[in-house]
């Protein structure tokens, strides 16, 4: 079983894992994920200050914890987990109250695209993408960042802590509201 | 048509939606969480003056290779300057007048030959600091975009790409040289003009 030692410096703790020399340690692996976790904490918080703190925040609350990581376990889905519950901590203590999701659908979404429409689209720029993400529900930019990133639907109900349907659901109502709200934007 | 909106929308989000942690946070996290000072030993006055010395070698005299974020960080900023300028030191679409204005200004001719074309017109040139020395930037346009092309004296530039706030930035290197792209247009645009220009 792998045993972890916390070390307590001023105002944070630094772990370092007993693992065989050579080996990167918890901290070292988790700290390759930098800019995944920051991508979706930018489209959670809207700007680059508080994604920073969110981010730092994920990785106090992770390393702080990282006797609860087991082994041979999916290191990044740990993390994007933790990330989530600091996204949501942050926002009670703000008294944010976050949107919930609806199932009806925009009717924009369902409009046809025409050839002029789906050209532009071909030349959509990154502050357009950003734009269009920052229109929808924050459950809705979960879905869309985590299958961007490659995780199975039952790994982003893991992470989510809801059913693989409920993912399945989420992710294509949020692609249709992509549709219009980059329709929109363009 | 909707299937093809949706694919062209996937696309639009892997090329875009991933953004790119800056650098000093990185640095932040590394430094908290990997225990910087943990193997601190006080190190001797005749030690630290070595350091320096070796440090002053490093910096003047051994140009390092910079890292694939440090160019893209750096040619991220430098871009953003060119969009708020006010103006190109020679504006030209000519290639011919363009490269000529960088002698006596760079102490290197940037090996850059690609002239300009109706998908990519040049628009002119310039000179920027980069990673600490003057560089040639020569600018480039996508229909409304403006695409910055930085081009530095470097031993050896990795081949790389990242997205940095929501900027696209190709780097690579060649001759002795390091070469970065940057603009807002999509990643099929940058890699076109990389191909014209490589």
């Amino acid at each position: 079983m792998a045993m972890f030692s916390l070390r307590g410096r001023r105002d944070h703790l630094a772990v370092v894992k007993d693992e065989p020399a050579g080996e990167p340690s918890l901290a070292e692996r988790a700290l390759e994920h930098v800019d995944a976790l920051y991508g979706l904490a930018y489209h959670l918080c809207g700007n680059a200050s508080d994604a920073e703190d969110l981010v730092q925040d994920t990785y106090a609350r992770a390393l702080a914890g990282a006797a609860r990581f087991e082994d041979g376990t999916n290191l990044r889905a740990w993390l994007f987990r933790i990330l989530r519950n600091c996204f949501i901590d942050r926002a009670r203590r703000r008294n944010v109250v976050l949107e919930i999701p609806d199932d009806t659908l925009d009717a924009r979404a369902t409009e046809p695209w025409d050839a002029a429409a789906l050209d532009q689209l071909r030349y959509v720029t990154a502050s357009e993408i950003v734009a269009a993400i920052a229109t929808l529900p924050i459950e809705f930019r979960f879905v869309v960042y985590l299958d961007l990133e490659g995780f199975s639907e039952a790994e982003t109900a893991e992470i989510l802590r809801c059913a693989p349907g409920t993912v399945k659901s989420r992710l294509s109502r949020a692609k249709a509201r992509l549709r219009a709200a980059l329709k929109e934007i363009r | 048509m909707t299937d093809e909106a949706d694919r062209l929308i996937d696309a639009a989000l892997r090329d875009h939606a991933r953004i790119a942690a800056p650098r000093h946070l990185h640095r932040r996290l590394a430094r908290r969480h990997l225990g910087g000072g943990r193997r601190w030993v006080a190190p001797s006055l005749g030690a630290v003056a070595g350091a320096i010395v070796a440090a002053a070698v490093l910096l003047f005299v051994i140009r390092p290779a910079p890292r694939d974020l440090d160019v893209a960080n750096e040619a991220v900023g430098d871009h953003q300057r060119v969009l708020a300028s006010r103006g190109l030191g020679v504006e030209a679409s000519d290639m011919h007048h363009v490269k000529p204005w960088f002698a006596g200004k760079l102490d290197f001719v940037p090996p850059v030959s690609f002239l300009g074309d109706d998908e990519f017109p040049l628009r002119g040139g310039d000179v920027a600091v980069f990673l600490g020395h003057k560089a040639a930037t020569f600018v480039y346009a996508r229909r409304l975009h403006v695409i910055s092309l930085f081009v530095f004296e470097a031993p050896d530039v990795p081949a790389g790409e990242q997205t940095i706030r929501g900027f696209h930035v190709s780097t690579w290197g060649a001759a002795g040289f390091g070469f970065a792209l940057v603009s807002d247009v999509s990643w099929d645009d940058l890699r076109m003009l990389e191909t014209r220009l490589r």
